[in-house]
């Protein structure tokens, strides 16, 4: 991919996250529905990558793929890997931003089997790579809300109605954060006494009942209340850092007592209190309004600048993604069909689709019933033969586009899946200059 | 859009009140009123498209079901299918009062008190297509009852003259025979919605209410279904009462449009007029906060803190909790100054009372003298917005007790700016800022 003029930074930056030929299929009584089928982008470090596409066309399963949320079965786990490549606090500058770590305050994680030096396991990188479709369900739950972490659509749902907002948030700091818990309550996590081995316990949630009537007795009491305090402390100051007014009053609230973008911001401070690398945002604004939508999106970006995450965000609303995101990756039917710079792609789009796409969105230009709508509907994935998934419905294709895979190419700045920009050796080249309609 | 003579008003709403009783206690006694239609005027015209936007919760739904029937208003009329000289007529009935032009005029014209041969006439006259095309088509039927409904209660057609002309309506919604004896689910969110237009067109209907009928579809479809019901409109005529909250879609459809603010118009006018130099504060909160392919990123803003409660409306302007344009006019009132104090737990835990004169002159009691002087001293400070300071004409500090009393304040209304427009600020234009 080659660097577009307008972002330099961000897209040398070290890849955070790569995804390989990904492949997600789903049994049905009609077939297998091929939901995702051959993805491939990457994610580089601090960057907003954009996913945007239909209904449909395997957006959520890619981004669910990541923490492996796809429930399998009815899913199948085709092929593809998705290579995570963590970062950590850069030690010269403790986070700061130093030459070191090119102002970002992270530094790549080296590979534990090489210490950074270069082997096969990280393919000669020095990085830790963690495939996370292999990796074992214990190693991948260290990952999920730590090193990589999800914001859901509807806030209403991703929240549990019975419990707290302080009793949820602190969840992520009982399961990731436990040592730095003991080590604010004044307790040694070292230590392997008694009291500690309780009281360690409790901090990652894992108490008995016979343990809980222990740790309210008065000798342990006061750890177990220490241990409260530490997470209430980060909890409240999660809260705050996505502007939410009155963050200990909020604690005490249930998600139902809370508006729509409320319920968000706290999914939000969910998502970074531990800082990920990678932050999956899932239609994080469709269930809201636009006025409060704006509020979200200003925050994220806000957030993002701060703690130098890298977020996938994902929407079918394309004027939104121009919005959000530096890169903008477009999917169609289970394939990404064109991918590169947000403003480049908005601005000229080069498949017939992204300019289906973007001509069908209601603009000042338009006059009135003369809108550019695509006809037809996204074609059912049940084991499609090889031919570009978008012919059906695509105003220029030739014969070729439906006895071939188109594959992704470099147009220009970006990469595109079309045989208008690579003619195929084989038979006639579709052209925009020729319309089938 | 300019009336003449043989103009004929299709609904004409004058001062629309929709309020819902709020229960409690185990006698379920009413102790409060929802106001989600809380006062809204205006005339809809025949063969334009109205636009109605807000955000959600501030009572687009409701009005557009009170417009269609179904629900009776709480008080105020809607009128259907005037004359010019009636319509003239009923204005000046209203002013009067009671009398007997406007019992003559009611009982032909006021929605909820029509007749039964009136009432069918409006019924069939009025037709809707909801959101949710999922809950809107019943599940156990198919598509031939399901538009041909209309028209089998209409005593239209039946037997196969009834099928030719489902099948001829199914085909001018894009859709075909060959889709006659499906179920709704058989269908995608597309074909869905083509369906619920194709019934509610069945009977050829003077006014269509089209309550945010493309939310649910993404952008594609979203575009096929727009260009049809422009075309339908084009080729018969038909009104449309357009209520959505995306402002792209509204600004594509509409020819006059209505912002809606917590259950009353806070400006309305014409399409490009109203985007291009909007009055109301929330009218360009709503733009700015809209994401647009062509606009750049500089105006893009959200909007801080949360619609009021419905069965609370703030005094003055409704707008002015949260515009940044607020003035000592805009009504600022002790409800503003009991939401500072929740946003300050240190002092809202003391508040022990809240005795109110009126909506603008109180006694705020607490449980010691610190937290009252420390009322009064924030009251003072930059932590409440200027215009709300400017607005107290009075303070006074006693023992654990702090009366304020701020400027009174009318509700402000809707007045006419010039060319068809309406706004209700107090304000006579924004400040130029993008």
């Amino acid at each position: 991919m080659t660097a577009p003029a307008t972002n330099p930074p961000k897209t040398t930056a070290p890849v955070v996250a790569s995804v390989r030929d990904l492949r997600v299929h789903f049994k049905s009584k009609g077939g297998i529905v091929h939901a995702v089928d051959g993805v491939d982008f990457d994610v580089r470090d601090g960057e907003t990558l954009g996913l945007v596409g239909e209904t449909g066309c395997g957006k959520s399963v890619t981004a669910r793929s990541f923490l492996r949320l796809v429930p399998m079965p009815p899913g199948i786990p085709v092929s593809g890997s998705i290579i995570f490549r963590p970062r950590q606090r850069c030690s010269s500058c403790d986070g700061a931003g130093c030459p070191t770590c090119a102002g970002t305050g992270r530094v790549v994680s080296p590979c534990p089997v090489c210490a950074g030096s270069g082997c096969d396991t990280c393919e000669q990188s020095g990085a830790e790579t963690i495939d996370l479709l292999t990796i074992p369900e214990r190693e991948l739950r260290s990952i999920r809300g730590n090193r990589i972490a999800m914001i859901f659509q509807d806030p209403g749902k991703a929240l549990n109605p019975a419990l707290s907002i302080r009793k949820q948030v602190a969840e992520v700091f009982y399961a990731h954060r436990s040592d730095e818990l003991l080590v604010s309550a004044g307790i040694d996590p070292g230590s392997g006494s008694m009291p500690t081995t309780l009281l360690r316990r409790r901090a990652t949630q894992q108490s008995r009942t016979l343990e809980s009537v222990l740790l309210s007795l008065p000798p342990l009491r006061s750890g177990r209340t220490a241990i409260s305090e530490a997470a209430d402390d980060r909890v409240a100051t999660a809260l705050a850092e996505t502007q939410i007014p009155n963050p200990r009053a909020v604690m005490d609230r249930y998600p139902h007592e809370l508006s729509g973008g409320m319920k968000q911001r706290v999914m939000i401070a969910m998502a970074l209190a531990c800082d990920p690398d990678l932050l999956i945002a899932d239609e994080p604004t469709t269930a809201l309004d636009v006025t409060v939508q704006a509020r979200i999106i200003e925050l994220i970006k806000e957030l993002q600048q701060r703690h130098k995450t890298a977020v996938v965000y994902i929407s079918h609303d394309l004027s939104l993604v121009r919005k959000v995101a530096d890169r903008t990756a477009v999917m169609y039917a289970g394939r990404i069909v064109e991918v590169g710079d947000s403003e480049q792609i908005f601005h000229e789009p080069e498949h017939p689709y992204t300019r289906g796409l973007i001509d069908a969105i209601p603009g000042a230009h338009h006059e009135r019933g003369r809108l550019a709508a695509i006809e037809g509907t996204v074609p059912e994935l049940i084991d499609p033969e090889p031919s570009c998934r978008f012919a059906g419905r695509c105003d220029y294709a030739a014969s070729v586009c439906w006895t071939h895979d188109p594959t992704l190419g470099p147009v220009r700045d970006r990469e595109v899946a079309c045989f208008i920009h690579h003619p195929p050796e084989h038979g006639e080249a579709p052209s925009f200059d020729r319309t089938v309609r | 859009m300019t009336a003449t003579t043989d103009q004929r008003t299709v609904l004409a709403v004058r001062d629309l009140k929709k309020h819902f009783p709020i229960k409690d206690g185990a006698l379920q006694r009413v102790v409060g009123q929802v106001r989600a239609v809380d006062g809204v005027s205006f005339d809809l015209q025949r063969g334009e498209t109205l636009g109605l936007v807000g955000e959600s919760g501030c009572g687009k739904t409701t009005l557009g079901r009170v417009l269609a029937g179904l629900e009776k208003p709480t008080s105020g009329g809607v009128y259907f299918d005037l004359s010019e000289s009636q319509r003239v007529e009923l204005d000046r009935a209203l002013r009067a009062g009671q009398g007997e032009d406007l019992a003559r005029l009611e009982a032909s014209h006021r929605v909820d008190r029509l007749d039964g041969t009136n009432w069918r006439r409006f019924r069939r006259n009025t037709q809707m297509v909801f959101q949710d095309s999922f809950s809107s088509l019943n599940p156990r039927h198919l598509v031939s009852d399901i538009v041909g409904r209309p028209l089998r209660v209409y005593k239209e057609a039946s037997g196969s003259a009834l099928t030719e002309r489902v099948v001829g309506l199914l085909e001018q919604v894009g859709l075909g025979r060959q889709h006659l004896y499906r179920y709704p689910h058989q269908f995608s969110g597309g074909q869905r919605q083509r369906i619920s237009i194709a019934r509610a067109l069945a009977l050829d209907p003077e006014l269509v209410i089209l309550d945010e009928p493309t939310s649910a579809l993404d952008v594609s479809v979203q575009a096929q279904i727009l260009n049809l019901l422009h075309e339908l409109q084009q080729s018969r005529g038909f009104t449309f009462l357009f209520i959505t909250h995306d402002l792209s879609v509204v600004r594509h459809m509409a020819d006059r449009i209505a912002v809606m603010y917590l259950g009353r118009i806070a400006e309305s006018g014409e399409t490009t007029e109203l985007f291009n130099e909007p009055i109301h504060p929330y009218t360009e909160a709503l733009l700015r906060a809209n994401p647009d392919l062509t606009a750049d990123d500089e105006g893009f803003r959200g909007l801080e803190g949360t619609v009021p409660d419905p069965a609370r409306p703030p005094q003055g302007c409704r707008f002015h909790t949260r515009c940044e344009y607020a003035t000592p006019d805009c009504g600022w009132e002790i409800d503003d100054v009991v939401l500072q104090l929740e946003d300050t737990p240190a002092l809202f835990d003391k508040l022990a009372g809240v005795e109110r004169r009126s909506p603008f002159d109180a006694d705020l009691e607490f449980s010691d003298s610190d937290a009252a002087a420390g009322l009064a001293t924030a009251l003072q400070s930059e932590d409440v917005p200027a215009s709300m300071r400017a607005a107290i004409e009075h303070v006074s500090v006693g023992a654990q007790k702090v009366s304020i009393k701020f400027r009174e304040v009318n509700e402000v209304l809707l007045t006419p700016r010039g060319n068809d427009r309406l706004a209700a600020c107090v304000l006579d234009a924004l400040p130029k800022r993008y």
